[in-house]
């Protein structure tokens, strides 16, 4: 509609609707009357009527007869130009009697009654219009003064009375004029309803009252309008009678015209007097003149959405609720409030404080926070924080709070429609899921039908695609199925695949079309429900809800057809961004997590620690690639790679294929389950190999097999040398257990005690001064001897973990290893012998006076025996140079321990495995032990045998070779008869501890002298500087003041 | 449904196995590639036999040598529609799972006839209607598939037993 104040504008000769007529020179002069003597005109007007009508008539009927057009149906007269342009010219003498009609006050408002009745039938029903001119034409002043005395009742009966008789006579007359014009022509169209008026002829002219918009309070237009119709009969008769002609508003529940009545009169002061002083009313605003075109839209009528009880509608007010779904579960008989049922949000008074005085007594505003979800009214709740407030039956679970009523936990509220949205409401299915999740019984009694009407009302939102197989359910082609081709604005053309019809293109409107599925088809949620985007297949349809399987959660959701469509065979969104499912990401620097669904914006991630977090994709660090080449070990230290099948140990014994290996979790892939699309994280420490991939055969023992990367043994891969003996790993008695020792720092710092249990890093020591066992790190232990309290010295570095341990252990090693110098060294160890070993070996020359020096007559010996746990190395180096002799050693009683050994190389060469790739590196690995602090003793020689053997293997295995025999034959016992001794002399204490390796055996004592030497000597020496002959040459001089120290 | 079909492979073989018996290393390959994979809409069950290998082609850069290799196999393909016996491995209030070979096929309770019903207290959890049918894992059903879905290297199908002559065959101990 136009501006209604833009109301000068003339009336267009082409407008259909509206009258162009002008006005003819009598009405001129009427109206130029009327603006002086409006009550006389009235008076006069009333007279002129009756004879107004009759020649209304029979201008009317001639005008048919010349036009030929209207007599038919009056249906006519839009069509024929020419019969428009006579009839307009007569029109203007019926309009000069029509006007003086209207200009009755009381007349118009029944007229414009009988309009609006009128337009809503349906304009062109000549019919009604007929009746309603017979209506209008018989009212008169008179009666109406007379009517407004009477009862309602009588009035009307009177009405109808007086109707019929002039229909009566209107009809006979009407007969005798056609009889009198067409008798001898050929017979009309139709029947001849020429006493009617066409209706475009009845719309509103320049001469006719204008109509101004006047502002009211919003909301109480009928109010005013009533009360202005009071006022007119109040006034009627008497000498003040309002001078207006009629008054109507158009304020239902969805009008733009809200706040505005519309007065018909012909004057404004009419208007300002009759509503002057009136409520809600303010006619001293702004008066908006209607354009004379714009009249009849105003009392257009428009049929208003017919609400239903059951239907689903949104809700405006209150506020808090606005946009929520709400039932409608009865309506008020006047049509303008809805007794509605929705979701209360309640806080249950939580949020009081806001609404707390303040101190100028005044209520602050309710703050506008976040609104309190829906939920339903419990009436704990509410009994929590305002019992008083609460009334009801717990009966019938109907309450009272804080004046708001409550039926089965829903809240229950008269709403006036206008505050309701009824179009396109869109219930998501799970909006209405909480409508009836309410159900005593817990049944699902979702109202669908009246759910299906909600959403067909809202068909707009549909879309077709060319491609979607649709179904059609109304009209016609009712059960026609097909296959979209086109799709515009409203129409679909399919292609019909199935039926009589098959092969014909056919098109129908979308408000009769159904997507179509069936079960098994592939789909993707598309529309606006909570599951977009998922994929999944059909399991069951039923009317237009289709459940499906989704494809990644194996879930199942129903949703309506409308919203889904056929997917392509692969699909499913399983990515958001860079971020897609089961990726490894970074949540935080120490925590990661696998993505285990992909929402439409966010993401579930299962963190290592096994909680499913939802995340924004802001929230993720970064993405970790994947790393297809992590390798971990399993509790049973077999490798473990992406892949590969394993089993949780314990726990829930889940098994399931790794998809990610990240420092020590692992996260796996089940099938047996759906809880976080099957993924599990476990602890590599905790999880054990079912099955690796590609059948890779795993180690029986950790760590990779070395054979295989072990240059030498490609070189010589007919050798048959053995392997270089682990140093370390810890196993048997530690050897600090019973030891006595000080503790060097801390509060206990000082005190004497004996060590009564190890673990790896700590030590439970007894205190001597006080019946107290405390705990003290190992490192901060100093061991004495028992008996003199003299200190050790590097027991640190002896630690039978450590290689240093060597010299000590040669015997418990030996014991347990299939090393066959472990054996031997002790037997090498006799002074005998260190000439032939001194002689293979480079660095011999000069170590042998090196040796010599550093030890007395009798104490050569026993160093020598402390070289001998060296010798382990030597026998090592022996190993190499001779497989044969192994067994020799193994038959000497130690044979149990080679397995040990067997197990230990690989370790140790793992640790070292660098070393292999060539000799110098190797002499250099194993020196470093030594330089760490470890006894070089030991180590040195294990180099430099190695060294030997590589080098020069032959003259190595020569060396070797004679000693060996020499060594098993006598020096063996040398060993143990005279480096025992020895040890105990002097180096004992030393020796003892050092028996990490041989601590058992005799020569232990033996050896832990000579380590501290070498420790001495490596730290103080160039031995890095050149490693196998300085290691010698350094070595003996070392030895030899450590040595000398101890003593 | 299960076909003989003939198929195309490309092999690589590292030049470390170039020589005298690379046939049958090639052979040795492609049936640990390709037997038991799933290629999308079909799984190779066996390899019967390899009629054609192609001389090898240096692949540039690599070293490694490509042999064109024809073969024939036996491939299973499941139809929408096809009926097909399964053993159910895992049940839940949903549905069940069943595996007929390679495939693994899921039974919604949609799918299942009404008064079959899902009894969470037996022990294994089951659906049953306490007469003649029990469902639990282990059972051997007979299934109608209804849709299936391709993934990379699985087929999945969806599976319905409320028809007649489908359903309940025997149970088997795990």
């Amino acid at each position: 509609m136009s501006d209604l104040r833009d109301h000068d504008q003339p009336e267009s000769e082409d407008e259909e609707d509206f009258n162009p007529a002008p006005a003819d020179v009598s009405d001129d002069e009427v109206q130029n009357e009327d603006e002086d003597d409006a009550p006389k005109r009235s008076k006069k007007a009333s007279p002129a009527r009756h004879g107004g009508d009759d020649e209304d008539e029979d201008e009317d009927a001639d005008g048919d007869g010349d036009g030929d057009g209207d007599v038919g149906g009056g249906h006519d007269d839009d069509d024929d130009e020419e019969d428009d342009e006579e009839d307009d010219e007569e029109d203007e003498e019926i309009q000069g009697h029509r006007r003086k009609r209207r200009r009755d006050k009381r007349n118009a408002f029944f007229d414009i009654e009988a309009e609006v009745d009128d337009e809503d039938e349906g304009e062109d029903d000549e019919e009604a219009a007929e009746e309603n001119e017979g209506f209008i034409e018989q009212e008169e002043p008179g009666d109406y003064g007379e009517a407004s005395r009477l009862d309602d009742d009588r009035r009307h009966r009177e009405l109808d009375r007086q109707r019929d008789a002039i229909t009566q006579e209107d009809l006979e007359r009407e007969a005798q004029g056609y009889v009198r014009k067409y008798g001898n022509r050929r017979p009309a169209r139709g029947m001849g309803d020429t006493g009617v008026v066409p209706q475009r002829l009845l719309l509103p002219s320049v001469d006719d009252p204008s109509i101004w918009g006047v502002r009211c309070k919003e909301g109480k237009e009928r109010e005013v309008v009533f009360s202005i119709t009071k006022r007119i009969h109040d006034k009627l008769g008497t000498k003040d009678e309002l001078g207006i002609t009629a008054a109507f508003e158009r304020g239902g529940p969805n009008s733009v015209m809200k706040g505005l009545i519309y007065v018909e009169a012909y004057r404004q002061t009419d208007i300002l007097a009759a509503l002057d002083g009136m409520l809600n009313v303010y006619p001293r605003n702004k008066l908006l003149l209607v354009d004379i075109k714009e009249m009849p839209d105003l009392l257009r009528v428009q049929k208003t959405p017919t609400l239903e009880p059951g239907a689903w509608v949104r809700l405006r007010r209150p506020v808090k609720h606005a946009g929520d779904l709400a039932q409608v579960l009865d309506i008020t008989e006047n049509g303008l409030d809805a007794r509605v049922r929705f979701i209360p949000r309640l806080d249950y008074g939580l949020r009081d404080d806001a609404l707390a005085m303040t101190q100028d007594g005044k209520r602050k505003r309710p703050v506008a926070g976040p609104r309190p979800p829906q939920k339903l009214f419990s009436e704990v709740e509410a009994r929590k924080r305002h019992p008083r407030n609460l009334t009801g039956n717990p009966q019938t679970n109907n309450w009272t709070f804080n004046g708001d009523e409550f039926e089965k936990g829903f809240q229950v509220k008269d709403i006036k429609i206008q505050h309701l949205i009824v179009k396109d409401v869109n219930p998501s299915l799970e909006e209405v899921t909480k409508f009836t999740s309410g159900g005593e019984d817990g049944v699902e009694n979702i109202d669908l039908k009246s759910l299906a009407a909600s959403l067909k009302d809202s068909s707009a939102n549909v879309t077709y695609l060319p491609g979607d197989v649709v179904e059609v359910y109304q009209g016609e082609q009712k059960g026609v199925i097909g296959r979209a081709t086109n799709v515009q604005a409203d129409i679909v053309t399919l292609e019909v695949t199935e039926g009589d019809l098959v092969g014909q293109t056919i098109e129908v409107p979308t408000k009769g079309l159904r997507k179509r599925f069936r079960t098994g088809d592939h789909v993707k949620v598309i529309g606006g429900s909570r599951y977009r985007d998922e994929v999944g297949m059909v399991v069951k349809i039923s009317e237009d809800r289709v459940t499906l399987l989704t494809d990644q959660t194996t879930t199942e959701i129903t949703v309506f057809s409308k919203d889904l469509r056929e997917a392509s065979d692969i699909g499913g969104q399983g990515s958001l961004g860079q971020y897609s499912l089961l990726d490894l990401v970074q949540l935080d620097p120490t925590t990661v997590g696998c993505i285990v669904k992909v929402d439409r914006e966010s993401l579930v991630v299962l963190d290592q620690n096994g909680e499913p977090r939802q995340v924004m994709p802001s929230q993720i660090a970064n993405k970790l690639p994947k790393r297809k080449l992590a390798v971990a070990a399993d509790r049973n230290g077999s490798e473990i790679r992406p892949d590969d099948v394993v089993k949780e140990y314990g726990g829930m014994g889940r098994q399931g294929k790794i998809i990610h290996i990240h420092r020590t979790y692992v996260f796996c892939h089940t099938t047996a389950t759906t809880e976080n699309a099957g993924i599990f994280v476990s602890k590599v420490s905790s999880v054990s190999t079912i099955s690796a991939k590609g059948g890779r055969v795993n180690a029986t023992v950790s760590g990779p097999d070395l054979n295989t990367m072990n240059p030498a043994k490609k070189l010589n891969p007919t050798g048959g040398r053995g392997d270089m003996p682990p140093p370390k790993v810890t196993f048997g008695r530690d050897k600090l257990l019973g030891q006595t020792v000080t503790i060097r720092k801390g509060g206990w710092k000082g005190l004497l005690g004996r060590v009564k249990d190890t673990t790896d890093t700590h030590a439970r020591v007894e205190l001597h001064t006080k019946s107290k066992i405390i705990s003290v790190p190992k490192t901060d232990l100093m061991v004495r001897d028992g008996y003199s309290g003299r200190e050790i010295k590097n027991y640190d570095n002896r630690r039978p973990g450590g290689p240093n341990g060597t010299p000590a252990r040669p015997s418990q090693d030996r014991a347990t290893s299939d090393w066959p110098s472990g054996s031997r060294t002790p037997m090498a160890a006799p002074s005998s012998r260190t000439p032939a070993w001194k002689t293979p070996s480079a660095a011999g020359g000069g170590r042998t006076p090196a040796w010599n020096k550093g030890g007395d007559g009798g104490r050569t010996p026993a160093w020598a025996e402390g070289s001998r746990t060296v010798n382990p190395y030597d026998g090592s180096r022996t190993a190499y140079g001779s497989g044969s002799r192994t067994p020799a050693w193994s038959s000497g009683a130690k044979t149990p321990a080679p397995d040990h050994f067997g197990s230990k190389t690989p370790a140790y060469s793992g640790s070292s495995g660098d070393a292999w790739g060539s000799k110098t590196p190797y002499g250099a690995s194993a020196a470093t032990p030594g330089a760490s602090g470890n006894d070089t003793w030991g180590y040195t020689p294990g180099a430099s045998g190695s060294s030997n053997a590589y080098d020069a293997p032959t003259p190595g295995a020569g060396l070797l070779g004679a000693p060996t025999p020499g060594a098993l034959n006598a020096p063996t016992p040398g060993a143990y008869n005279a480096p025992t001794p020895g040890a105990m002399n002097a180096p004992t204490p030393g020796g003892g501890w050092q028996g990490g390796w041989g601590a058992d055996s005799a020569p232990t004592p033996a050896a832990a002298a000579p380590t501290p030497a070498a420790s001495g000597f490596a730290s103080s020496s160039g031995y890095y500087g050149a490693p196998t002959p300085g290691a010698y040459n350094a070595e003996t001089p070392a030895a030899g003041p450590r040595y000398t120290d101890d003593d | 449904m299960f076909f003989l079909y003939n198929l195309e492979r490309r092999v690589t073989l590292h030049p470390s196995y170039f020589g005298k018996n690379m046939h049958e290393l090639v052979t040795g390959k492609l049936l640990k590639d390709v037997e038991g994979t799933c290629t999308g809409s079909y799984y190779i069950i066996s390899i019967m036999d390899t009629f054609d290998i192609s001389e090898g082609r240096i692949l540039p850069g690599s070293g490694l040598a490509e042999f064109t290799v024809g073969y024939r196999a036996v491939v299973w393909r499941p139809f929408k529609g096809e009926t097909t016996d399964a053993v159910v491995v895992s049940v839940n209030q949903h549905g069940f799972f069943a595996e007929a070979g390679p495939l693994r096929i899921f039974v919604s309770t949609h799918l299942i006839p009404q008064e079959v019903k899902w009894d969470p207290n037996a022990t294994p959890p089951q659906f049953t209607n306490n007469e003649d049918t029990t469902i639990e894992v282990g059972t051997h059903v007979r299934v109608k598939i209804l849709g299936t879905r391709a993934e990379v290297g699985e087929l999945w199908a969806i599976g319905s037993i409320k028809e007649d002559y489908l359903g309940y065959l025997l149970h088997l101990l795990p």
